[in-house]
């Protein structure tokens, strides 16, 4: 029987975690973000924009802003894709009060002319090496995001979260992480991306699976794999979040193992809150939980005041 | 309407086509429980689809699984749980990842492409991937033709009304059912994609005489399988059970572990395998 609350998941943190980066962050070249209104998009409510920026190595990425139509104002919010999804319009998020923007990292469809690892793919490109592992410009692709919201004047600066679930939910620790005195609220589900080498060997669900189909062929690979995977892990990131942070587990997750996600919650030195939800797998209570992340977000990032 | 001359058009369309498959080894998903392969098949079009096939190891024939494509541009391959009972084929329809060399379907954005005519929805296109791939899987020797199952959303409804040897499917993520009624339901996508495309100027008479040539419903009558319908508004989904002739509901509870573990049940007591869980206790 799994001992899903206090199994420990060991990532040893690298050396240079923090200076690894800050590097990637000063490599990046200047944003120079192109907004584009979408009218056949839009709503009576909600004003629709194309986005793209430039973020690391020089790769335009995509998103999709929603902003209410409403007086502004508006806490801003990030949403973040899971590994499979494709983003969507965040329409409901800026029918709530919120400048939404809906990131598209690299590899994603709309910013996969450069990058296109393809899925499966993704999680074990280039997994040898942490400096050309594929997800280091896709994390970075994210934070970078966050410097679009920063720039956006109905956006307030002082109220920025992040909202998402599985791969959304890990990479919102590392840009929390990332960006800490921006960072006002985070709603973490399912957790990816946390104890990513212990996650393998408690599911064969994909996408960690992927990883477990690259040793089979790759067997001498484990400890650069290892080494690689330590530089994004959520659980390094975690001890840098510091804004309050609510994780929604699935107990019976078979794609983020739920001990991953208890981890995370121990790992997080400020500010949380737990939900779980027995029975549940990876929707993590969903729809339920929806409603939960909306009180959560309204309460931190004050939409309509 | 001329709802079934513009099916069998399809059907005919697609008997013109050679499927011509190709297998390619897949040492990395190949385990102690399955050996798996990348298939590329020729659909209309011509155009070429992408499947990853698994056997199981051991004796056969094995019941076998088509897992049609979700709405998204990338499909899981299928797990090991599956592949380690049944002859699994997980399809990746023209425009998905995998399947995208020539065309790269957009989301938002597939929902309606096309949609002003029922010639040139791309939805036509995709059910003759669907039906191509079932005819592939059902083809194979390791596949037991007593046992064939197909497993998604409404392309499984329609694949098992017009694919006669499929004996159970199991449907849940419906997009096109009453599509015209959902759409106004809330903001959300895909559904949401109606109500861009008819805000950017066209016709709801139009585009919903499109899509009545794909709601499940009005295919459902065809299916002889045995079917379980997950639904979450059980009156919103009665006339499709009802008009299923072996269909039954089962109703979600949201407790997605509990769910899924009935699903992987129902369908592994029609083909005679043992239930298996996906989260490991």
């Amino acid at each position: 029987m799994r001992d899903l609350v206090n199994t420990t998941v060991d990532v040893t943190r690298p050396a240079d975690f923090d200076d690894f980066w800050a590097a990637g962050l000063a490599a990046c070249p200047p944003l120079d973000p192109v907004l584009t209104e979408m009218p056949t998009l839009s709503t009576e409510r909600v004003r629709v924009y194309d986005v793209s920026y430039v973020s690391y190595g020089g790769l335009r990425v995509s998103a999709w802003y929603a902003v209410p139509r409403s007086d502004g104002p508006y806490p801003g919010l990030i949403t973040i894709p899971g590994y499979i999804s494709e983003p969507t319009i965040p329409k409901e998020w800026a029918e709530l009060g919120y400048a939404a923007l809906a990131v598209a990292p690299r590899g994603k469809l709309r910013s996969n002319a450069v990058f296109d690892p393809g899925y499966p793919g993704l999680l074990t490109h280039n997994i040898v090496d942490h400096h050309t592992y594929g997800y280091r410009g896709f994390y970075l692709d994210v934070v970078r995001a966050v410097d679009v919201l920063l720039g956006r004047p109905e956006a307030d600066s002082d109220r920025i979260g992040l909202a998402g679930s599985s791969q959304g939910g890990g990479l919102g620790i590392s840009t929390a992480a990332l960006r800490p005195e921006v960072i006002k609220a985070v709603a973490c589900g399912a957790p990816y991306l946390c104890g990513i080498m212990t996650a393998p060997t408690l599911t064969r669900s994909y996408p960690y699976e992927e990883i477990n189909e690259y040793l089979r062929l790759h067997p001498r690979d484990v400890d650069r794999v290892r080494e690689t995977v330590a530089y994004y892990d959520g659980l390094n990131f975690a001890p840098a979040v510091q804004a309050p942070t609510m994780i929604y587990l699935g107990l019976e997750d078979d794609v983020c193992p739920p001990e991953t996600g208890f981890a995370l919650h121990r790992a997080l030195p400020g500010e949380k809150t737990l939900h779980t939800y027995p029975n549940c797998a990876h929707h993590a209570g969903l729809p339920g939980v929806l409603r939960v992340v909306e009180e959560f977000l309204a309460d931190h990032l004050k939409p309509g005041s | 309407m001329d709802f079934d001359a513009y099916w069998r058009a399809v059907d005919d369309e697609l008997a013109t086509v050679a499927a011509r498959p190709v297998l390619d080894p897949v040492p990395a998903r190949t385990t102690a429980e399955a050996t798996s392969f990348a298939v590329r098949l020729t659909s209309i079009g011509p155009y070429r689809i992408y499947g990853s096939l698994s056997i199981p190891t051991g004796e056969g024939p094995f019941p076998a699984l088509l897992q049609v494509p979700r709405y998204g541009s990338v499909n899981n391959m299928a797990h090991v749980n599956d592949r380690s009972r049944y002859v699994v084929l997980t399809l990746m329809h023209r425009g998905q990842r995998l399947a995208d060399d020539g065309f790269q379907a957009a989301y938002p954005g597939l929902l309606t492409l096309g949609i002003d005519d029922p010639a040139t929805y791309i939805y036509r296109a995709i059910v003759a991937d669907c039906l191509r791939a079932a005819e592939f899987l059902i083809g194979l020797a390791e596949a037991d033709p007593a046992r064939v199952a197909v497993a998604g959303n409404e392309l499984a409804v329609l694949t098992a009304a017009r694919r006669t040897g499929i004996t159970a499917a199991r449907v849940s993520d419906l997009v096109l059912y009453r599509a015209m009624e959902a759409r106004l339901r809330s903001s959300h996508y895909p559904l949401e994609e109606l109500n861009d495309y008819l805000r950017a100027g066209s016709s709801a008479a139009v585009i919903g005489r499109t899509l009545d040539y794909f709601d499940p419903i009005r295919h459902a009558p065809s299916v002889t399988a045995k079917t379980l319908v997950a639904v979450e508004d059980a009156d919103w989904y009665a006339p499709l059970v009802n008009a299923l002739p072996a269909g039954e509901a089962y109703q979600v509870t949201h407790l997605d572990g509990t769910d899924a573990d009935y699903y992987d049940a129902w369908l592994a007591e029609r083909c005679g395998v043992p239930a298996l869980s996906k989260f490991i206790r």
